[in-house]
């Protein structure tokens, strides 16, 4: 125990050190831009919108992960298509006012894709749950081609146009503010992000059946021997993950213009994002998504902009070479220990 | 009893991935003649062409019409992937001039000898792979006589080294300089020739408005792609001349959601930012631009002549926006001497009555690659076996293709240049009320 604490102390000391190095190397780097103090909380910001969708994303990876111990590379489809759906039913001719048209879009897609999500468990995941989680995962990376490849032949290659939540027109509403530029719409996913993240603790913690779902996380034969059926848990999960997911594309559409292929990056994102938290905290996610977004926008600022996405796979490694148990996480060994005992 | 179901699903399932992955890989054509057909000895496009010899005997022709062989183009443009938007009018162009070659039933040889001309429509899915092994398909199983293909410049590049070596006539309607001539050693590519101008031709002429507006400090920000590189490299080349400098260089991600570069054009400086991107990636980056520097004009490439550009970032975004396009943009202002007049207006009613939506220079550059092919193999005596004939088309390509009349230009022709359009094949436009307008240098 009080070793623990040393090291603890150590370690903060370690990570101060690390990130005044990397504030000295960005300001360094900025000064030679002419960077000022407008330009750091710009791309802070935008870094910061960014990462609440892949925090939103990263969230679905690590439900699943938590009660299957499977990493979903699908996880991206269900951002293609919780985006694509809501264009395609927001496109419908319906005599409805526009935002009350937009809700019911919304609620129906998200409703739409997280049938889709227990479809995959049931008719892919599912008739394999006696392989090996490898399998599982290659069997995931299968379903999110498959369904990209089916997105493709249903909504063609063509980039669609979705309104933006506030003016529900293309255009949105931009704030400025001493020198920044904040779009309404960053608000909406800021607020989407810490609204997911309060109802999916409450889940977890206060409900029967998100309870059963962490003892199946914890330990599946224990769970299995008190009459929680990890199958059903398994369903559970997927089910939650695809919402998760699809709300993540719905939020993300307006700034950006869907198509059938935008899950791809945004999903890889979500999972670096989910492996810097740790993989098995939904906190942990977000604080990794959010910091993800943060540092690699502010990287690509001072360094080259075109090598934003390689900022992100370069986190990636340091993370799982370094604190492979993710931000918040404890280290493996410990709990394996600790479950023996 | 349910695994028994499980399996028929996942062997359903199996079996979907199967026919969808297939399906990516045969020709798109349902519309267009099937590669199959040409099994069948007597084309039957042929029955509702001009008088056929059993018909019309009587007929003052001296000589009696022949059919000779069916000849074959292979034809791959971008119908899906991020390349679809420039694809797409290409496809459409090429189903609509396969409609008119099987009404016209194909074409007359210089011996008299009639030919039907098939178009075999594939998809590269904007994807390098795809396209080389539907380019290999189209040479080795298809037997075309001239292959047509690669809507943008990495596609296109990826295609040379195949058809340079089956020695195969190739026609490419994507930008780049490079397709046509190795940059480094400056030798023209023997079997290659392209259609779209070149990015040179579209960075002289923002040289000239920039010099016009008094702009000399310039950011550059390109899509990360073949094209976006190449606007890059040709605006390097052709700003130093005129006396503007490129104070900030970047490069950005199609599918970007935060844009960092917004903060260094910032603080560079610049007076302008010219943008070497497609859409919907222009239009991204247009929409970041604009949000959070409205007063920076933005001047495109020629790779935004479309609606596309415009609706994907809304009218009131795209308001004032300039860029270079082809003259097909603007055709019905164009006065009634230039050489172009008459294809550009028939061009431009065939395709709106065609698809019903508005013409773009996109659907221009495979009219122009699709004409230059039905032209070349219209001038092949028959007889030749298919080495012969490719070969005869490069060169009849090379010498004679001479004040061609197309949608992008006036083409001559030469063994020392396979594109021959230059600066005067491009015209300036800008949004104006949502649409594409002429924007003439006296109003600059």
């Amino acid at each position: 125990m009080k070793r623990s604490t040393y090291q603890n102390k150590y370690q903060i000391l370690r990570y101060i050190l690390i990130f005044l190095i990397l504030a000295i190397l960005v300001v360094v780097l900025g000064s030679r831009k002419n960077f000022g103090p407008l330009q750091y909380a710009q791309l802070s910001l935008d870094g910061l919108r960014g990462g609440a969708i892949y925090a939103l994303i990263a969230m679905g990876f690590v439900i699943v992960f938590n009660v299957t111990g499977i990493i979903n590379f699908a996880q991206g489809a269900f951002v293609t298509l919780g985006a694509m759906f809501t264009v395609t039913f927001y496109n419908l001719n319906a005599p409805l006012p526009k935002s009350l048209h937009l809700l019911l879009s919304v609620i129906a897609a998200i409703l739409v894709t997280t049938c889709i999500g227990v479809l995959v468990e049931r008719l892919t995941i599912y008739p394999a749950r006696k392989s090996s989680p490898l399998t599982l995962i290659i069997i995931t990376v299968g379903v999110f081609i498959t369904i990209q490849g089916l997105s493709l032949l249903v909504w063609g290659a063509d980039a669609y146009v979705f309104p933006a939540f506030t003016t529900l027109e293309m255009s949105d509403r931009v704030f400025r503010w001493l020198g920044m530029v904040i779009k309404a719409q960053s608000f909406w996913i800021w607020g989407i992000m810490v609204l997911v993240l309060v109802c999916i603790a409450y889940f977890f913690n206060f409900t029967l059946l998100g309870r059963a779902m962490r003892a199946c996380a914890v330990n599946r034969l224990g769970a299995r021997l008190v009459g929680i059926s990890p199958g059903r848990m398994s369903l559970v999960s997927f089910g939650i993950a695809a919402a998760v997911g699809a709300i993540g594309g719905i939020v993300v559409a307006p700034i950006i213009r869907p198509s059938y292929d935008m899950g791809l990056s945004l999903g890889l994102k979500g999972f670096v994002a989910a492996i810097m938290g740790g993989l098995v905290s939904t906190p942990g996610a977000v604080l990794g998504g959010l910091l993800l977004g943060f540092l690699e926008n502010v990287a690509a600022g001072v360094t080259k902009a075109g090598l934003k996405d390689i900022f992100a796979f370069i986190l990636l490694i340091l993370t799982l070479l370094f604190r492979p148990q993710g931000l918040l996480g404890v280290r493996k060994t410990t709990v394996e220990t600790d479950g023996a005992h | 009893m349910s695994r028994k179901i499980h399996h028929l699903v996942v062997l359903l399932t199996i079996a979907a991935l199967i026919v969808a992955a297939c399906g990516q890989a045969t020709p798109v054509a349902t519309e267009a003649p099937s590669p199959t057909d040409t099994q069948a000895p007597p084309p039957p496009v042929e029955t509702q062409a001009p008088p056929t010899p059993t018909e019309a005997p009587p007929e003052p022709t001296p000589t009696e019409e022949m059919i000779g062989e069916t000849y074959k183009i292979g034809f791959a443009p971008a119908i899906t992937g991020p390349g679809a938007s420039l694809g797409a009018p290409e496809h459409e162009t090429g189903q609509m001039l396969s409609e008119q070659l099987n009404a016209q039933g194909g074409v007359v040889g210089p011996d008299g000898v009639r030919h039907p001309v098939e178009i075999l429509i594939f998809d590269t899915e904007t994807n390098p792979d795809v396209a080389v092994s539907v380019v290999r398909r189209m040479i080795e199983e298809e037997n075309v006589q001239v292959v047509v293909a690669g809507t943008t410049t990495g596609i296109s590049m990826a295609i040379v080294p195949i058809i340079t070596e089956a020695q195969i006539p190739y026609i490419s309607m994507a930008s780049s300089g490079a397709i046509v001539k190795d940059p480094d050693t400056g030798v023209v590519r023997e079997w290659a020739f392209k259609t779209a101008q070149d990015n040179f031709a579209s960075a002289q002429w923002q040289a000239l408005y920039l010099t016009a507006q008094g702009y000399t400090q310039v950011c550059h920000l390109s899509e990360n792609s073949g094209y976006g590189a190449d606007t890059l490299a040709q605006a390097k080349r052709a700003f130093e001349p005129a006396g503007i400098q490129i104070v900030y260089e970047d490069s950005f991600e199609r599918t970007g959601t935060e844009f960092p570069q917004v903060a260094s054009v910032q603080t560079s400086g610049c007076q302008a930012v010219v943008v070497g991107a497609i859409p919907p990636a222009s239009s991204n980056v247009s929409i970041a631009l604009r949000d959070a520097l409205p007063d920076l004009p933005i001047v495109h490439g020629h790779g935004t002549c479309n609606q596309d550009h415009i609706d994907l970032m809304g009218a009131a975004v795209a308001e004032g926006m300039v860029s270079p396009c082809g003259k097909v943009m603007v055709s019905d202002t164009l006065p009634d001497d230039d050489p172009q007049k008459d294809v550009l207006v028939k061009y431009v009613d065939d395709y709106t009555a065609f698809t019903g939506k508005p013409v773009n220079t996109f659907g221009g550059h495979g009219w122009d690659a699709l004409m230059l092919a039905v032209t070349a193999v219209a001038s092949l005596p028959d007889g030749l076996d298919l080495a012969a004939q490719r070969a005869a088309i490069r060169d009849f390509l090379e010498t004679g293709v001479k004040d061609w009349p197309g949608i992008s230009g006036v083409y001559n022709l030469s063994p020392e240049d396979h594109f021959s359009l230059g600066f005067d094949s491009l015209t300036f436009v800008k949004v104006e009320n949502g649409a594409w307008v002429f924007f003439p240098e006296d109003q600059w």
